[in-house]
């Protein structure tokens, strides 16, 4: 049952020509005008039209408004109340959710006698509501388009009804020409345009389908109103696989047809709406068929194959429409409608290779965006280094995170167990630079941690020798330099790298060692050249000229020292400190690795790090000049963070290997994940000053953070393992741990002890007393097997493997495993762990100064709880600088209903 | 969503009181078996598939019975038997036994939606129980009919006598058939099939018609369709772990139907757009993992979920992640690329960084804020990546990512892999 629309077809259509389909007299009332989507579209598509929309509704909102450039459109319950309230309309807009549409169009049906056109733009609406919508506007004669559609649009009259066609620019693409386009898929309506634009075709009726079963406005009422429409010289079609809509139409005017989708008949079941059954004959090859016969072309029309006749021509990628068209319209005499714009050819807007290098048909070089894009794009640039969104960091890290099948922590996506085999100085730049750092970043790394090692003269000499005497552990000492080591005491150098990187910002420059960077495009003003320089106060310091020279012989490259050196005046240390941290840090910045924010407070770190070491070294030994005999220049410029660790520790320069070891053993110390308590205490300190206003932050309080949540227990039990390995070895002639040929029968001593322990074992049970935990062996995770390992234990045995070395406590741990199993002390070979391994090595470090007397078991117990605080250092180091950039203030704390009270 | 086969189809029947043959399931007894024997002198043994499967009898696939020993030697042959279809493959799972119907007239019957006609069809001839393309054109008709008022008896009439059906025929179909009009539109089918119905006389010497085959696509986006309360391993057919936990979260706020394309392929691409879609899925060919319409505007929680599951099952295979679609209408980028990000970055953050490399085509709302805020996450994880407007052809940015795909597998993906200190 329908009503009769125009003469002689066999269903209510009612429009004739495209140009009735969006007219500027067009009314319009949009239904669930305040739902999310109408909420962003309909504003663009009223001001685009010239204030189109008379009224909305949105049930219960009557007497709201949506708020649009072109001025308020009024809300209300109903359809009925807006007519009631003296608007009119003829143009319907649905926006309802699936389930309302059928009644939303009854609605509209049925209370307004004026109403000609329902755009319906839903997607998802049932068949069964589709069938019964097509059947009301049938007999009752008003002509639908869409669903699950984005509208229509008039380039001419430069209106748009319902749905986004053109985005929120649709000047942009809604370009007056001579082609109407009708398109199943919504988005490549305006995507077409836009196509066409580059061969310089125009539009005249934009109609977005959709392409539900029930095309309420086909493609067939479509070449209707083409063939009346004055203004449209050749259409262009986007087809898609399902029903017979396309099928034996007589075009009237050149053609081009985009048939897509052949991949659906490839799937192994059926797919696309419920409609398109398989072997229905409405494929997407049938499909190219119908257009291919209709067109009485040879196929598929590409850039290799123009196949095109006066009549049309068949493509099955969009790319190829707008030479399709050009060549369709050329056989035609028809000429475009105004010069191309744009291409279509590839122009990346933003680009990070990641420093990888890529293929040239890969890295494509970056191009501007068009207005107004790139000035966005800019204004994103001008945004140097990472930006990192904030969330509750409470017992979370983007720094560490330890896998709980193997324990081994990684730290910034490198294991500890690698990083034990990086060397340390690089280790000591990872938490801040996020990367390894190479060769010549580690070098400047070292000259700026040995510049603030030697601490003579300075009041924290004084604090920490009082602590020392109190009878502090290191951790207690090394936190009153860090104590004293606050804000006022790095103010000028964060103030200088914050002032190089403000300078360096929008330079272009991608590499701090860039030796060909012009510096002279750098301008710097007298106040902030002044930052830079030495005061009166500094004539005494003989550090910059020891940094710079180091720098020198070390063969340091920096833009911003070849900046700062410009300036032909004398510089401040915290200057040099700056440039030196700046130009490391620059290249992970501007790939954005690190965040703007821990360029700027580098400096801290690194003056941190040189001074808790220092504190670590008695008073006497630091002296104007030098350190522990160490003269200044050959510290500057030969020694490396492991050389002053070790020297920290045992009052010399290490050799090759002991420094390995030392660098090994601090590797491996370095983070146990934001879990463990040293972690625990630097993120609390952060939150507790609250990152989200970073500046406040005190980093220097942080690291005591870490230092008081560090101590016997947690830090100094390495000592545990070095006093069960002193009382198997004691008596023994061992002059070289590290000699394999070293006599001892090591089998029978561990067999000894097993024994031994075997039978505390029994008399403890007797006694119902707990039985001791040995040091260094078993593991609550690695367990259970006949023989077990601790990962990390095997991969440090590896190591030593492969370097043909040995270490004889390692070597007796391994025997002792076996033995406890042998003689019955072990249900199974328990695992030698990663506590053993640090043991034996801090112990053949130490070992022949230990047997010389030069040192006590007192300064092996510090000189265990040292190298776990060198270690830990780094490792608190990443957890505060990540704290800083992504926690929330006091977001450490824990809610009082999870927390337990006991009596 | 279709089914076939008289097991379900006599249930679904059964709620407007059209006549079946009698059935029995896969579990039958022996016994049972043999008493239908035993009332219907022969059985049919037809194989048990999931989803729409036609053609079985051309395919050798029923067979005929009229004692135990043959029923069940059917039922062995039968059980799991393989039938292609064009593309499709189907497995069998169990067989159903099914009465002979004796009967002189067997008649198809189908309802759908036309799109000639743009109204629901009826399709009708007294020659079924063939393959009907195989027929005249002079002797089936299809009829459309109004949807307000449904199938109505005079329109089934009308439609035998234009074909010049039996006499005898006419008043059983009349009174029946309009029942199927009631299941059809009122419990979210989109196609109802009934061939053959066999007109099986009963004492008085009346035709009784008797579905003897089954066949319904049901529509997924009709909530009447849950009133049939039909179990979901029916409709599970094919449809892998993946295309169940993604397709859960379809809703009319973006993202229609996602489903593998190769399980083996290399680029996931989160596609925006149907269109964008037939032309990524046609272009990436069996590089592609999955074929996907994510558009609509789908907001934060809901992309950052959907790109979660996609990240779960196929990151780790992924050369390049391609998150491609036109220029949005009304697709919120900064929504969309942020709930994509986060996704990653949590799935980076719980199973692990994998190499990749990011391609993205896109256009509309808030397109630098969403293109600075997913590099933003790249370039915390340390992910290549190169982004396109929507001022690059859509389909040279496929090929792009095609060619990135080529490089990852000729050594990109492990050179990557050592930059981000990962394995490959």
């Amino acid at each position: 049952m329908y009503r009769q629309g125009i003469a002689g077809l066999p269903y209510y259509l009612g429009i004739d020509r495209l140009d009735q389909i969006a007219t500027p007299e067009d009314r319009v009332c949009v239904l669930n005008i305040l739902g999310g989507e109408s909420r962003t579209v309909t504003p663009v598509s009223h001001a685009f039209s010239g204030g189109n929309v008379v009224f909305g509704t949105s049930p219960g909102r009557s007497g709201q408004v949506l708020k649009t450039p072109a001025g308020d459109i009024p809300v209300f319950n109903s359809v009925l109340e807006g007519l009631k309230a003296g608007h009119r309309f003829n143009t319907g807009v649905v926006y309802l959710p699936p389930s309302g549409v059928r009644d939303g169009v009854a609605e509209l049906i049925r209370v307004n006698p004026d109403l000609r056109k329902i755009v319906i733009i839903t997607e998802k609406i049932a068949v069964h509501d589709a069938r019964e919508i097509r059947a009301m506007a049938q007999a009752n004669g008003i002509d639908i388009v869409g669903g699950n559609c984005l509208g229509v649009a008039d380039s001419w009259s430069r209106v748009r009804v319902g749905g986004a066609l053109g985005g929120d620019h649709p000047e942009e693409s809604l370009l007056k020409g001579s082609v109407a386009v009708f398109s199943n898929s919504g988005g490549f309506t305006t995507t077409i345009a836009q196509y066409m634009a580059t061969a310089g075709w125009g539009t005249t009726t934009l109609i977005s389908s959709g392409k539900d079963v029930y095309i309420q406005y086909g493609a067939r009422d479509f070449a209707h109103g083409f063939a009346n429409d004055p203004r449209s010289r050749a259409a262009v079609l986007y087809v898609e696989p399902g029903g017979y809509y396309e099928k034996e139409i007589n075009w009237s005017k050149p053609v081009v047809a985009c048939v897509v989708g052949r991949w659906k008949s490839k799937l192994t079941r059926a797919v696309g709406h419920a409609g398109a059954m398989a072997g229905s004959g409405d494929s997407a090859e049938d499909k190219e068929r119908w257009f291919i016969e209709a067109f009485g072309t040879d196929g598929v029309f590409s850039a290799e194959t123009p196949h095109a006749s006066a009549k049309g021509a068949l493509v099955t990628n969009i790319a190829d429409i707008p030479a399709a068209l050009t060549a369709v319209m050329a056989l035609n005499d028809m000429q475009p409608d105004f010069p191309p714009r744009g291409s279509l050819a590839l122009k990346p807007w933003i680009a990070n290779d990641q420093g990888l290098h890529l293929p040239p048909d890969v890295a494509l070089p970056i191009v501007t965006a068009p207005a107004p894009y790139a000035g966005q794009i800019t204004a994103l640039s001008d945004q140097i280094g990472a930006v990192i969104a904030r969330q509750g960091m409470k017992d979370k890290s983007g720094a560490s995170v330890m896998d709980p099948k193997t324990q081994v922590t990684s730290v910034h996506g490198h294991t500890v167990l690698d990083l034990a085999l990086q060397p340390l100085n690089a280790m000591f730049a990872l938490p801040l630079v996020h990367e390894l750092a190479d060769a010549h970043d580690r070098a400047l790394l070292d000259i700026a941690v040995s510049a603030e090692v030697n601490l003579v003269g300075d009041p924290i000499l004084v604090a920490t020798d009082a602590a020392r005497d109190a009878g502090n552990a290191p951790n207690a000492i090394m936190a009153v330099a860090a104590a004293i080591t606050g804000p006022r005491r790095v103010e000028r150098a964060l103030a200088c790298a914050q002032a190089l990187v403000e300078l360096f910002a929008k330079s272009g420059l991608r590499d701090g060692r860039d030796d060909a960077f012009d510096i002279s495009t750098i301008s710097v003003d007298d106040e902030t050249r002044k930052l830079f320089l030495a005061t009166q106060g500094e004539a005494d310091d003989p550090r910059p000229e020891a940094m710079l020279a180091a720098i020198a012989a070390r063969g340091g490259r920096s833009v911003f020292l070849r900046l700062l050196q410009s300036f032909g005046e004398r510089l401040s240390r915290d200057a040099i400190l700056a440039a030196i941290t700046t130009t490391i840090a620059w290249g992970p910045m501007v790939r954005k690795r690190i965040s703007r924010l821990t360029a700027e407070t580098l400096p801290w770190y690194l003056r941190l790090y040189g001074v808790m070491v220092g504190a670590t070294i008695p008073k006497e030994h630091h002296q104007s000049g030098s350190l522990w005999g160490i003269p200044r220049s050959e510290r500057f410029q030969n020694w490396t963070m492991a050389d002053l660790c070790c020297l920290a520790m045992t009052g010399k320069q290490p050799g090759p290997t002991e420094a390995l070891y030392i660098q090994i053993l601090i590797g491996l110390l370095i983070s146990n994940g934001p879990g463990a308590i040293s972690a625990q205490g630097a993120k609390g300190a952060v939150a507790a000053d609250g990152p989200q206003t970073p500046e406040r932050v005190q980093i220097n309080k942080a690291m005591i953070g870490f230092l008081t949540h560090s101590g016997y227990s947690h830090g100094g039990n390495g000592f545990e393992g070095m006093a069960f390995l002193l009382d198997q070895f004691r008596g023994c002639a061992l002059t070289d741990p590290t000699d394999p040929a070293h006599g001892l029968d090591l089998k029978a001593m561990a067999r000894k002890f097993a024994l031994s322990y075997k039978e505390e074992k029994r008399h403890a049970k007797e006694l119902g007393q707990e039985v001791r935990a040995l040091p260094g062996v078993h593991h609550p995770i690695f367990k259970g097997k006949p023989e077990n390992f601790d990962p990390r234990e095997r991969f440090i045995a590896r190591f030593m493997e492969e370097r043909s070395e040995y270490n004889i406590f390692h070597d007796f741990y391994r025997h002792l495993v076996r033995e406890l199993f042998e003689v019955g002390a072990s249900p199974y070979v328990f695992c030698v762990n990663i506590d053993a391994i640090i043991a034996a090595l801090l112990l053949a470090v130490l070992w022949k100064d230990y047997q010389s007397g030069a040192l006590s078991p007192r300064d092996l117990e510090t000189a265990a709880f040292t190298v776990f605080l060198f270690g830990r250092m780094i490792g608190a180091a990443a957890e505060i600088d990540d704290h800083l950039n992504r926690g929330r203030n006091m977001d450490t704390r824990t809610p009082a209903a999870a927390c337990g009270h006991v009596l | 969503m279709q089914v076939t086969g008289m097991l379900t189809g006599a249930r679904l029947l059964a709620h407007v009181d059209f006549p079946t043959s009698d059935v029995l399931g896969p579990d039958a007894t022996e016994d049972q078996i043999q008493a239908l024997i035993d009332r219907h002198g022969v059985i049919f043994v037809k194989p048990l598939f999931r989803g729409g499967v036609g053609k079985k009898g051309k395919a050798g696939l029923i067979g005929r019975a009229d004692d135990l020993k043959t029923a069940l030697a059917e039922k062995e042959r039968l059980y799991f038997a393989e039938h292609r279809h064009g593309n499709a493959l189907a497995k069998a799972n169990g067989v159903t036994f099914e009465a002979g119907i004796p009967a002189e007239h067997e008649v198809y019957f189908a309802i759908t939606d036309d799109t000639r006609f743009r109204a629901p069809t009826m399709t009708i001839t007294h020659r079924g129980g063939v393959d009907i393309e195989e027929l005249g054109k002079s002797e089936i008709v299809s009829v459309p009919f109004d949807a307000l008022t449904g199938l109505k008896a005079f329109v089934v009439a009308n439609a035998l006598t234009s074909l010049g059906a039996p006499k005898e025929i006419i008043s059983p179909l009349v009174q029946h058939l309009p029942k199927l009009w009631e299941l059809m539109h009122h419990y979210g089918m989109t196609t109802l099939e009934l061939n053959p119905i066999r007109m099986m006389p009963g004492g008085n010497g009346r035709l009784t018609p008797i579905a003897c085959d089954f066949k319904c696509g049901f529509d997924r986006d009709d909530p009447r369709v849950g009133r049939l309360g039909l179990p979901d391993y029916l409709f599970a057919a094919d449809i892998s772990v993946f295309e169940q936990e993604v397709n859960q979260l379809r809703t009319h706020q973006g993202q229609s139907d996602v489903f593998v394309i190769n399980d083996k392929g290399t680029i996931l691409a989160p596609t925006f757009g149907g269109g964008a879609n037939s032309l990524v899925t046609e272009v990436l060919g069996d590089a592609a993992i999955i074929s996907s319409d994510f558009g609509g505007n789908p907001p934060y929680e809901k992309m950052k979920a959907v790109a979660s599951i996609c990240y779960r099952h196929f990151l780790k295979q992924t050369n390049v992640l391609f998150i491609i679609g036109g220029k949005s209408n009304n697709t919120d980028i900064l929504e969309t690329f942020r709930g994509m990000g986060d996704a990653l970055r949590e799935h980076f953050a719980k199973h692990g960084p994998v190499p990749l490399y990011v391609v993205v085509g896109r256009g509309g709302p808030n397109l630098v804020r969403g293109m600075g805020n997913l590099a933003d996450t790249l370039d915390s994880l340390g992910v290549p990546y190169r982004f396109f407007g929507f001022d690059s052809a859509i389909s040279e940015v496929v090929a792009y990512a095609k060619r990135v795909d080529q490089w990852m597998r000729s050594g990109g993906r492990d050179e990557i892999a050592r930059a981000m200190n990962i394995n490959a």
